[in-house]
């Protein structure tokens, strides 16, 4: 187990502060059969709440879970981990089976927190596209991320911040929302974010922060290997979409080549509706792009 | 035949070291900070920042930006501002290699790492200091970045100024720079400009008060619309600023 993990556990271990309160670890591998050319899961281990039933297999060989949460959604004081470990040449997709639901820590609860470490070797390729999080009013969340991609690796990772409830007039009513990214290739950094939202305490719809936009997403899109001029060309032509698809007042992308090896794209947008699409929009042209192959939207209920 | 360069004493007197760091922070010093808007000039193109929304972003900008520059000059003034400490090398690649990640839009990245290597090079012609020559020559080697906060974060402690003032007179320099690109961008005059930012001088106080107990590790920076804007400035049809 890497140390990011360990290091999770043992937080877990020490910082419980409710018995009835969850700590879980969602250890997943995925493996290639060089023969069939399919990616399987090759080993888990799974606490509840967090739970993975099985990986199907999508028509290029990539293998698809479902990530689910069986208690219905994050509840205050949880501490929960999940590592994500591709080995050589294999292709996973990972999604959710819904909204991620951050529900309110009672007073004097500890925040729920989640650590995510994904591992990714030579020639693999991980696509995390989940559905938005939604942080109830009262909620206190933590999240810590870290990606390790190795020679070759490929990431395509998004992550969408709904302003919580909006349907029953429920927006920035949670305490903290902060979440801390670190993207690595071959060990060294190429991308960051320490992002911290408490609306209770600062004016998140500041022109300084969100402005009028109440949602928020951001897209990694990663591939080692390719030479460094590749990215410019990349950038400009998904800024040919992302403009597109930007409506002014209502729904602004933009995209920006990191230190290397890959782009970061930005959205901000006055409702969640066109998020989602937009961001499935962009990775497919961006599959292609990168990889000269289609993306294949993960099939769920919803 | 070149120019002799000024002996530095490491321990200045306070005048002297207070001279210095005006002149450091002066915003005509010749290093073209007053040509980048980082982002600012796709806000006003796209009208959603105002000159009546100005104090209150700014004072946001501080909090967020400013704090996490703010935090990143202190880790650079540490590696030299501590007595006769060795200057950790790998340290000041690592710390501006967390800003570049840190840093999502690539023009605003490029026209924080163009400040730093010019304020840098600056400074070597001024005095030269053998810290700031292994600094410049340890980026160089492994291919990173300096950025416009480290190098003043350094230069600051290796010219053994006062660490705290270093970093107020860092992040008035920054502020005095937005509200330049203020005016030329939107209908500012220079009595309302000289006003906000006599005005944003509280925020920056309490800014770098409470940047001394952060660290890059800790520190959060949460701006999502300028980084649309500095994402976006590449494709304006029509640009004052480099970024």
């Amino acid at each position: 187990m890497a140390a990011t993990a360990k290091h999770a556990l043992q937080e877990i271990a020490h910082d419980i502060s409710g018995s009835r309160r969850a700590h879980a670890l969602l250890q997943l591998t995925f493996s290639l059969d060089s023969t069939s050319g399919r990616t399987f899961l090759a080993d888990s281990y799974q606490d509840a709440p967090l739970k993975v039933v099985r990986a199907f297999t999508l028509e290029d060989g990539t293998a698809l879970a479902h990530l689910h949460n069986v208690s219905g959604g994050l509840l205050g004081g949880d501490r929960l981990a999940m590592q994500v470990n591709l080995t050589s040449g294999a292709k996973a997709q990972l999604t959710t089976t819904g909204a991620t639901r951050i529900y309110r820590s009672c007073e004097g609860a500890s925040a729920t927190t989640q650590c995510n470490e994904a591992s990714i070797a030579e020639d693999a390729l991980l696509e995390y596209l989940p559905d938005a999080t939604i942080p109830f009013a009262g909620a206190r969340y933590l999240q810590r991320t870290s990606i390790n991609l190795a020679a070759r690796a490929g990431l395509f990772w998004w992550e969408i911040l709904a302003p919580g409830r909006e349907a029953r007039g429920e927006l920035f009513e949670y305490e903290e929302f902060a979440t801390r990214i670190s993207v690595s290739a071959l060990g060294r950094r190429i991308a960051a974010e320490n992002l911290c939202l408490r609306p209770r305490q600062e004016n998140v719809s500041s022109l300084a922060r969100l402005g009028p936009y109440p949602y928020a997403a951001t897209f990694y899109i990663c591939r080692l290997g390719l030479e460094a001029g590749v990215w410019r060309g990349a950038e400009d032509q998904l800024r040919e979409l992302t403009a597109a698809m930007t409506r002014r007042g209502e729904i602004l992308w933009g995209v920006s080549s990191l230190v290397a090896h890959g782009l970061i794209v930005r959205c901000l947008a006055r409702n969640g509706r066109e998020v989602l699409p937009g961001l499935q929009a962009i990775w497919r042209s961006a599959k292609r792009h990168l990889y000269d192959r289609e993306a294949i939207p993960p099939r769920k209920v919803n | 035949m070149k120019p002799e360069r000024e002996s530095v004493t490491l321990t200045p007197s306070e005048e002297l070291a207070h001279l210095r760091l005006l002149h450091l922070a002066d915003s005509a010093l010749p290093i073209g900070s007053l040509a980048h808007s980082f982002g600012l000039e796709t806000l006003v193109s796209a009208e959603l920042l105002q000159v009546g929304d100005l104090p209150e972003f700014l004072q946001g900008y501080l909090r967020e930006a400013g704090m996490l520059e703010a935090v990143a000059c202190r880790a650079a003034f540490r590696l030299v501002g501590a007595e006769n400490r060795e200057f950790d090398a790998a340290r000041w690649v690592e710390i501006n290699d967390c800003l570049s990640a840190l840093k999502p839009a690539r023009e605003s990245r490029a026209a924080s790492a163009t400040l730093g290597r010019n304020f840098l090079q600056a400074t070597l012609g001024l005095c030269d200091i053998p810290v700031l020559r292994g600094a410049r020559g340890a980026s160089f080697e492994f291919g990173s970045l300096i950025h416009q906060c480290t190098a003043f974060g350094l230069v600051s402690g290796a010219l053994g100024l006062e660490e705290t003032r270093a970093v107020l007179a860092y992040l008035h320099q920054i502020s005095a720079c937005l509200v330049s690109a203020c005016q030329r961008l939107m209908p500012l005059g220079q009595t309302e400009a000289t006003r906000i930012l006599w005005n944003l001088k509280p925020a920056i106080v309490e800014v770098a008060a409470d940047s001394a107990s952060l660290t890059l590790e800790t520190v959060s920076c949460t701006m999502p619309l300028l980084d649309w804007g500095a994402m976006e400035h590449p494709g304006l049809a029509t640009r004052l600023f480099i970024s």
